[in-house]
């Protein structure tokens, strides 16, 4: 009988998984969303690349041609070719702030000593004629009101401005450094910029914290969680819908169980969503693997095994737990319309569980971390992040994991059951008290 | 033949909410019959079917199926056509057959052989690869036979098999139909439509809001409501059909006119009342068709 239930169960499961695999539409939106979205980001890239190829031809003007070489310096250094901080891998995060900043177009520099005003004006015109891009009014003056003017035919980004009046900072103190007798060596040693990192001591080991890559994991699961379940659960809503609304399930039922019919659509629905996921992470992986590459080497972002290992199982049980609900729900109902508005039952606890996560992520121990990360609707985000930011005990892990699977079975036997009886009340939404009477009823 | 009933409803009794779908119902179908479940729609045939075939069950009463208490493993050497819409719109009709046919049990080169077998017979070789939906209605209803029958069962559940087929279509399925009874399956089908039940079927229910009105071998039926009508073909004079003793109502189809006998009354009186004035080329003595029996009984029924 066991075997009569597993072979019924996994033919459904195959013809789901097959029937909607093999769609055209399946095809397409899983070639067509990442060429969307390489689109959506590749072709700014590239736009903003092909900008970059343009040199911005600027002329410093300054006092002094010294001080004028040390400013064209601080600006080329730092902004044609990797500087030496860059180079440094265990850079810190001010400068990766400042590196983010940096804009990518290179520059060609002129240093003009000459700080009149009839200077200024023929630079103007120069800059009218399209001859410079634009020019620093660096004069004494200015450089002791520490007002510095950019005339330009654009104004520089945002982005840009700021890099560019760090560097002017930079500059203007070694010059003044120099003037007060601090050598170049010495200077820098001063303007040094203080690293900030943190440890984490987690079982009397200390390990570097990676806030970071925890932050990451975690988001990335929760945005994942999120959208499997809002993309395919309704898929899942849909396709016993659309069987409530035929009579196949009439003769599907005279073969197999409302159970099995329930549990194999919920896994080979949900099998498509996984594989259209695992699809396009493959792509992913693939289009950014140089880039990865190149931050693991860093250990920026270091996820453990345990944590993937918490992210594969949470994120599918997840997945079932919130699919289950939708099953459930298309089983209540008798429009799509009517499940729109049912979805609130999905979307609340995932909202809850978002805003939980600080909480949580501030004290992972605390009675409300811990007891919240068992609740079934909660804990495919929560006990996972937990797991992420500091392991809790084996037995917590295990409470959860059995709370969630258990509530899975649950949802699943109360879906197959108002399935059953529901199906066969044509045209006609349940009411809570008829469903009730049904799962009085409903004997298998 | 064996003595063991294929089916027993045994005073079976659904409602859905307050409304009594079916009441008191009670039949047995013999192996190797075929059997009509008969009435006027909404009479409650696919609500008793349904519970034939343990989709639902009744509220009261009981059903035996090869003279055991219904169970799943019986409900597996069955086959089952709904009435329309009972297939996947988007799948193609081969991999829907082979799929129903697994879930029967059949292994996959079995169901796929079996399946192109029925094909072949019923005319939709060339369409297996297309989804169901591209597909008429007659060859959908073919399809969903195939569906049925493709596990070779002992005993096939056919809701409405006729309805909105084409002519040519539904002798197709007709044959199909005889062959099984003559390969020794047990059929049952429902229909509203008297004439099919009355050419095709050994046995009949006929069913009325919910209740049996008939039960029993359509001969002995026939034989108990006895040659009630006569046909009679005459030139002259027509007082006769007036005779409130002898005629209960009639018919007049212009070339002849059917007579309903009244009760107690003889065929012979009235075709000596009818000679009297006219010229008879035609008296026939008729047996009254499953229509007049159907309206007969529910109108005593209802009385």
């Amino acid at each position: 009988m066991l075997n009569t239930s597993l072979r019924n169960t996994w033919l459904v499961i195959k013809r789901e998984y097959l029937e909607r695999v093999r769609q055209r539409s399946f095809i397409v939106l899983t070639l067509l969303l990442p060429a969307i979205m390489i689109g959506a980001f590749a072709i700014p890239a590239k736009l903003s690349s092909m900008k970059s190829s343009k040199i911005q031809r600027l002329v410093v003007v300054t006092s002094t041609a010294q001080f004028g070489e040390l400013v064209r310096q601080q600006i080329l250094d730092s902004g044609n070719t990797e500087s030496a901080d860059n180079k440094d891998k265990n850079k810190d995060k001010e400068d990766k702030d400042l590196d983010e900043d940096k804009p990518s177009r290179g520059y060609a520099i002129e240093v003009d000593a000459n700080a009149s005003e009839a200077e200024r004006n023929a630079l103007r015109s120069r800059v009218a004629a399209g001859d410079i891009d634009g020019f620093l009014w660096l004069s004494d003056d200015a450089v002791a009101a520490r007002k510095v003017n950019y005339y330009g035919r654009e104004a520089s980004g945002f982005m840009e401005k700021s890099w560019l009046s760090g560097q002017l900072d930079r500059a203007i103190l070694l010059q003044e450094l120099g003037q007060k007798g601090v050598s170049g060596t010495q200077a820098d040693e001063l303007l040094k910029p203080v690293k900030l990192e943190t440890m984490r001591i987690q079982g009397g080991k200390e390990t570097k914290a990676n806030d970071k890559g925890m932050f990451f994991a975690v988001f990335a699961m929760v945005m994942l969680l999120y959208t499997a379940v809002i993309f395919y659960g309704v898929s899942v809503m849909r396709a016993v819908l659309e069987e409530k609304n035929s009579r196949v399930m009439e003769v599907l039922l005279s073969s197999a169980t409302s159970t099995e019919l329930m549990a194999g659509k919920l896994i080979g629905v949900g099998a498509v969503g996984l594989t259209q996921i695992g699809i396009w992470i493959v792509m992913a992986a693939v289009y950014a693997l140089p880039a990865l590459a190149a931050n693991a080497s860093t250990g920026e972002i270091h996820i453990s095994p345990l944590t993937l290992a918490a992210f594969a199982l949470f994120f599918l049980l997840g997945y079932l737990l919130f699919s289950s609900i939708y099953a459930a729900i298309g089983a209540v109902i008798t429009s799509e319309q009517e499940g729109q508005q049912l979805q609130f039952i999905i979307v609340l606890p995932l909202i809850i569980s978002v805003f939980m996560m600080g909480p949580v992520m501030r004290a992972p121990d605390a009675p409300v971390s811990v007891w919240s990360s068992m609740v079934p609707f909660f804990s495919p985000v929560l006990m996972y992040l937990r797991i992420a930011v500091q392991p809790p005990p084996l037995w917590q892990i295990a409470l959860s994991l059995a709370l969630l699977v258990g509530t899975i079975a649950a949802i699943l036997l109360l879906c197959a059951r108002i399935y059953r009886i529901g199906i066969l009340m044509y045209g006609k939404r349940a009411t809570l008290p008829e469903i009730v009477k049904w799962l009085k009823y409903a004997k298998g | 033949m064996t003595s063991v009933n294929t089916v027993e409803l045994n005073q079976i009794r659904k409602c859905y909410d307050e409304f009594v779908a079916v009441d008191d119902l009670s039949l047995a179908i013999r192996p190797g019959e075929v059997y009509g479940l008969l009435g006027p729609n909404g009479a409650g045939k696919t609500s008793t079917l349904r519970m034939m075939i343990g989709i639902t069950f009744p509220d009261s009463g009981s059903v035996s199926m090869f003279g055991e208490p219904l169970r799943r493993a019986h409900v597996q050497r069955l086959g089952y056509l709904p009435e329309e819409r009972g297939l996947y719109k988007k799948m193609k009709v081969l991999d829907q057959l082979v799929f129903l046919g697994e879930l029967k049990g059949l292994s996959a080169h079995d169901a796929t052989q079996r399946s192109l077998q029925w094909c072949e017979r019923l005319g939709l070789k060339d369409w297996t690869g297309k989804k169901v939906e591209e597909l008429s209605k007659g060859m959908q209803q073919k399809a969903q036979f195939i569906g049925a029958v493709v596990h070779d069962p002992q005993f096939v559940v056919m809701d409405e098999p006729f309805s909105g087929l084409d002519p040519s279509s539904a002798v197709v399925l007709k044959d199909a139909f005889l062959d099984l009874k003559n390969a020794g399956k047990t059929l049952l089908f429902s229909t509203h439509r008297m004439d099919t039940a009355e050419r095709l079927c050994d046995s009949i229910c006929l069913i009325n809001h919910g209740r049996a009105v008939l039960e029993g071998d359509l001969a002995k039926i026939r034989a108990g409501y006895g040659k009630r009508n006569v046909q009679i073909k005459y030139e002259g004079d027509a007082k006769f059909l007036n005779d409130t003793k002898l005629v209960q109502s009639f018919n007049d189809y212009g070339n002849f006119v059917e007579v309903r006998l009244a009760a107690g009354a003889d065929a012979q009186d009235l075709l000596r009342a009818a000679s009297a004035g006219a010229r008879i080329n035609k008296f026939e003595l008729m047996e009254p068709s499953l229509e007049e029996i159907f309206i007969e009984a529910v109108g005593k029924a209802n009385a």
